[in-house]
């Protein structure tokens, strides 16, 4: 009686157990024939995470990965496209050495793009499965949206452009919506949580100040997730902006743009569209709508003057939403409350009736965008702000200094914190506590 | 320093020479001014010496002469030596270094020594611009425009400063004023007609177009966002390759993360220290701070690292599903069946027996539950009607009563009381003549029969007729605490704590005879208590319960009750669950057939435990204490072995007030209707009903 070699493998008998089931990193590699930097891009993008074997058959120190989950890798398209990058750059790199500047040109507009959709589609099969992990999408996308673009760093500026943008889109929709639920300032920066579609989301926005991109971080890592959530967090608000009957990419006032104010711009950019649609379809409401918009666009243009024809061109997108007694924004709020919910109906109304102005110091991006979501009206001072200062109407200006100058009688004076707080208990808090330079 | 000056002098004096000789050439060839500056030089140079020299120079720049003066000095070197372009070396061992212009040999110059080489360039500032011309054999003095001239040279420059490499140009031939073209040929007939092989390299390119030989690059294709999720209302699950994990959400921020959190959770200075201290990976990830406001709140530093963390945490950490139990703690509460559905149990007192003046020490109900008897501390004995709350009799005893008992046979009404170091057993004159008469009979003790008894008990207890009350007098030795009856009425025990071996006594009364037990006795014995339907004995020692077989004469079990000191035991009607009751205010559930520790520990009194009880028929149990509060818990048993007992607290009962410390001292059930007797230290027995 020999006894048999505990692991001897007779030849042409298969592997079984944690063997056949799983191979560590380094010969998925090999099998995939590609190198470890893509094979982590691709981790990434097809969201593939090393899996723990009960036996650890090569070592506690290996990393493991479910055979199925390489083959899957292997018959991803993405991997002949990146196979196809890598000649193409290798072609690049041989024209520019030989001086071939035009064919070089040629040659990187033709670089093969890898396609996210189809893996977003993939990853995310309902769109509620998408809602669901978008935390962290968010999250980073905010925090891109801060970075400063830094060529040795390898954040190229339309990265960072087009993150902000993404970030004011997607806020621009919960503010419309009215789905923000909480916000709470922490030291970290912002958090919000906003509730879309029976989805609870939360992400962070960092203060808005110059982060620092620290050296022990690995960017490019980073990069290749905002590969894919950058068309994620696109395609996802493309969704909700069709839900609500808006296009997608919206078209934005380049004056307000250039004045940083993208939220604000994006949101009226919202109110002028959505009020839009159902003039279209109901004839009468529009035609009293536009006798209105008549009588009070002379009145308008007798007290501002002076206002240049931009702004009297924004006045008019706004004020159907002013009027209070336009039919159309009744049969638009009647459509629409059969759909809302009890929670999205009382934040809207929160702060339905009060007017805001917020002062220099006060953080403005973060108030633009949660005073709107519960239904207040807001301006701020600097240019381009719908309503000065001196407007009478104001009820609560917002201030974060240690004292006040000049005080209207009108309005009380609050700590930023008044709105978060009021916002996370749902009523509108007494101001006592949050007096000037308290 | 003399030898030195001397050889200095020496080429001085030579070059002097040289220079006269060569003056006169010099006169003879060239020009005007600069002949005159040159002699000048020579003269003036051994006369003032090597310092001086220089400063020559310097004045001839300075007067404006120098272009010239360069460009003559280097016609005068020209002509010294004519031995024309022949290699140098030839003259190596000669003692001349060639022929001047008249033919006559030029010697060489003395060579100074190296040391006195050395010494001169030290002490002249000038060295660095002197070079030793080989060919004229001296050393030449560059000036300050042929260094800089040289400093040009070796920049690629062009060697004089004012020449410009890239001057204007000047288009000399005049263009405007031209009538003719400057060639009078025709325009050639190409110039006029298509060219043919451009056609037909049009040609082949259409044709290769039409062929599909040439293909364009396509126009950029904008792939912007669309509608992706259009009809996802099909799928209902995800239907990806392998099971799906989603990753873990993050932890929401907690207070600790606020910029103006609450005081409690910034840590101190030390705190901040000690995490110095730790292990890297022990250390907290984020130290709270405090800002007053929110203008002062800083960009958060770590942001950047704390969204890569996550980042590597989403692609590099396995993703197991971790099968947590996920347990609602509501769910793992027992499931209690409502106080409702558990009636009926006593809620509310009803009546209070009114007489005793000392606290009540303890009660009895008679079996038929029409009456009940008292015992106080202040020497008396009562009888009371429970319906109605008259006192039917009293016996003054005379001294503060331990404990009283119904004998449990209906037809037998006497009543076993302990009074100090007494027992007795009295008559309570209730029931028919016949049932008197058999009790009379039974209570008469012959006064020969207490002699021969064995021989240890017959001094421990003397049995007495006492005829003050008409009953037996039982004389111990020591303070008897308690007296349990058998079930038949025949049997009594007696417990003395202080009676060491003899602590638990059985009497047989109808023979008026005193048993030891037969067992060793472990602990100080606090109570004793019959089965209710075996021949099974239970002690009740200190720390534990023992269990004996009183026929077989054997012990049977031990109990543990992990209680510091207990002071009461009940034994279920069924026999087989009981509870003691302890000192420190636990009650203890054991169910015998499931083990011997304890199956539940109720710890609901702060105070003592003076008494616990069962109910004879109802699923009821009652504890009473020192804390003025009576508790009755329902104690379901059931009859299948594989079900635990159920023990459902029902209700608390108050109104007994304090006095020196001590609450209700004992607690009795109805044995048929779910009521309670309670006796009090404040001198009352209250019956609580349903």
């Amino acid at each position: 009686m020999v006894k048999a070699v505990k692991h001897y493998r007779p030849p042409g008998k298969k592997k079984e157990g944690n063997a056949a089931k799983f191979v560590t990193r380094s010969q998925a590699l090999k099998q995939l024939q590609i190198n470890l930097p893509l094979f982590r891009k691709l981790c990434i993008l097809k969201g593939v995470t090393p899996r723990e074997p009960k036996k650890k058959f090569k070592g506690t120190h290996q990393t493991y990965y479910h055979v199925k989950d390489v083959a899957f890798l292997h018959h991803e398209p993405l991997l002949e496209i990146h196979r196809e990058i890598r000649v193409h750059e290798r072609k690049i790199k041989k024209a520019e050495a030989k001086k071939n500047l035009e064919r070089a040109k040629r040659l990187r507009e033709k670089t093969p793009k890898p396609k996210i959709d189809r893996i977003i589609r993939q990853r995310y099969p309902r769109f509620v499965d998408a809602l669901g992990e978008l935390d962290d999408c968010l999250s980073m996308v905010h925090l891109f949206a801060a970075l400063p673009a830094a060529e040795s760093k390898k954040i190229d500026i339309e990265c960072v452009h087009k993150c902000r943008r993404l970030a004011h889109e997607w806020q621009a929709f919960i503010s419309r919506t009215h789905k923000l639920r909480k916000a709470f300032v922490s030291v970290k920066g912002i958090y919000y949580q906003a509730e879309v579609e029976g989805q609870k989301i939360t992400w962070l926005t960092p203060h808005s100040l110059q982060q620092v991109v620290s050296d022990d971080v690995d960017v490019i890592t980073m990069l290749n997730f905002l590969q894919l959530y950058e068309p994620l967090l696109g395609f996802v608000n493309f969704r909700l902006y069709h839900s609500i009957n808006l296009k997608y990419p919206p078209i934005l006032d380049p004056r307000l743009e250039a004045l940083a104010a993208d939220l604000y711009a994006l949101s009226r950019y919202a109110n002028a569209n959505v009020n839009a649609v159902p003039s279209v379809v109901n004839s009468e409401a529009s035609q009293v709508a536009e006798s209105e918009q008549g009588d009070a666009k002379p009145k308008r243009d007798d007290i501002e003057h002076e206002k240049s024809e931009l702004r009297l061109a924004q006045l008019q997108h706004q004020l159907p939403t002013n009027e209070p007694g336009a039919l159309m924004q009744l049969v638009e709020e009647a459509a629409s409350e059969e759909e809302v919910d009890q929670d999205t109906r009382e934040c809207k109304n929160l702060f339905k009736d009060l007017k805001f102005f917020l002062s220099r110091e006060v953080p403005r991006e973060s108030l633009l965008f949660v005073i709107p979501a519960f239904g207040g009206i807001v301006s701020w001072e600097g240019e381009g702000a719908p309503f000065q200062e001196s407007d009478q109407s104001i009820t609560h200006q917002i201030v974060d200094r240690d004292s006040q100058g000049h005080k209207f009688l009108s309005r009380e004076y609050v700590q930023p914190q008044w709105v978060f707080d009021s916002v996370n208990a749902r009523i509108i808090l007494p101001t006592v506590d949050y007096m000037v330079g308290r | 320093m003399s030898p030195t000056k001397q050889n200095e002098e020496d080429p001085h004096v030579s070059d002097s020479d040289t220079d006269s000789t060569y003056e006169d050439s010099s006169a003879a060839d060239d020009d005007d001014g600069d002949s005159f500056g040159s002699p000048s030089e020579s003269e003036s140079e051994p006369a003032a010496g090597d310092d001086s020299e220089p400063d020559e120079h310097g004045e001839s720049d300075s007067s404006g002469l120098h272009q010239e003066e360069s460009d003559s000095s280097e016609d005068e070197v020209a002509p010294r030596n004519t031995v024309g372009d022949v290699p140098l070396h030839w003259y190596d061992d000669e003692p001349h270094i060639g022929y001047d212009i008249k033919g006559k040999k030029i010697k060489k110059k003395d060579k100074l020594d190296k040391l006195g080489s050395f010494l001169a360039n030290v002490d002249d500032s000038k060295n660095w611009r002197k070079v030793y011309d080989e060919y004229n054999d001296e050393e030449v003095e560059l000036t300050k425009d042929e260094v800089k001239l040289v400093r040009r040279l070796l920049k690629n420059r062009a060697p004089h400063a004012d020449f410009n490499p890239y001057p204007d140009y000047v288009d000399w031939f005049k263009w405007d004023g031209a009538k003719h073209p400057l060639s009078n040929a025709p325009e050639p007939k190409r110039r006029f007609i298509p060219s043919k092989w451009e056609a037909k390299k049009v040609v082949q390119y259409v044709r290769a177009i039409r062929k599909g030989l040439i293909t364009f690059d396509k126009p950029k294709e904008e792939d912007g966002p669309y509608l992706l999720w259009e009809d996802d209302s099909g799928l209902t699950e995800k239907s990806n390759h392998l099971a799906y994990i989603p990753a873990p959400k993050q932890k929401l921020p907690g207070n600790e993360e606020s910029y103006n959190p609450p005081l409690e959770y910034i840590p101190t200075q030390e705190e901040i220290n000690s995490y110095q201290l730790m292990y890297e990976e022990d250390r907290p990830k984020f130290i709270p701070k405090r800002f007053t406001s929110m203008r002062s709140i800083p960009a958060y530093e770590n942001a950047m690292k704390d969204c890569f963390e996550r980042c590597l945490d989403l692609y590099l950490c396995p993703r197991v599903r971790k099968k947590r139990l996920n347990i609602d703690p509501e769910s793992l509460k027992p499931k209690l069946p409502s106080r409702k559905e558990l009636k009926p149990y006593p809620t509310s007192c009803y009546i209070e027996y009114k007489g005793h003046e000392d606290a009540v020490t303890s009660i009895s109900v008679e079996p038929s539950g029409q009456w009940i008897a008292s015992g106080s501390s202040d020497g008396t004995v009562r009888i009371w009607e429970v319906e109605t709350g008259r006192c039917l009799r009293r016996w003054d005893v005379g001294e503060a009563v331990n404990c009283v008992a119904w004998n449990p046979q209906p037809d037998v009404h006497i009543l076993a009381v302990s009074l100090g170091q007494d027992v007795l057993i009295l008559n309570t004159h209730l029931g028919d003549d016949e049932e008197q008469k058999k009790i009379k009979e039974l209570l008469s003790v012959d006064t020969s029969t207490p002699s021969d008894d064995s021989g240890n008990s017959a001094t421990s207890v003397r049995w007495l007729q006492d005829d003050k009350h008409g009953g037996i007098k039982l004389k111990f030795f020591k303070t008897v605490t308690a007296v349990e009856w058998h079930r038949k009425g025949d049997y009594f025990s007696t417990v003395m704590p202080a009676g060491e071996s003899r602590a638990v006594l059985i009497h047989h009364l109808s023979k008026k005879l005193t048993q030891k037990l037969p067992f060793k006795l472990h602990g100080l014995a606090v109570r004793s208590t019959f089965h209710p339907s075996r021949s099974i004995f239970f002690i009740c020692t200190k720390q534990s319960v023992r269990v004996y077989d009183l026929l077989k004469r054997k012990f049977i079990k031990k109990l543990d009750t992990g209680l510091r000191e207990a002071s009461s035991i009940a034994v279920h009607p069924g026999g087989d669950n009981l509870i003691v009751g302890s000192k420190e205010g636990k009650l203890c559930w054991f169910d015998m057939d499931l083990s011997s520790k304890p199956y539940k520990t109720l710890k609901c009194h702060p105070k003592d435990i003076n008494n616990v009880v069962y109910h004879r028929s109802y699923p009821l149990f009652a504890s009473c204490s020192d804390d003025c509060n009576a508790y009755v818990f329902h104690g379901m048993v059931y009859s299948d072995l594989n079900q635990n007992p159920l023990i459902v607290p029902l209700e608390i009962l108050r109104g007994h007030t304090s006095s020196d410390g001590r609450g209700i001292l004992d607690c009795k059930f109805h044995p048929r209707q779910p009521w309670l007797f309670t006796a009090g230290a404040d001198k009352l027995i209250k019956l609580y009903c349903h």
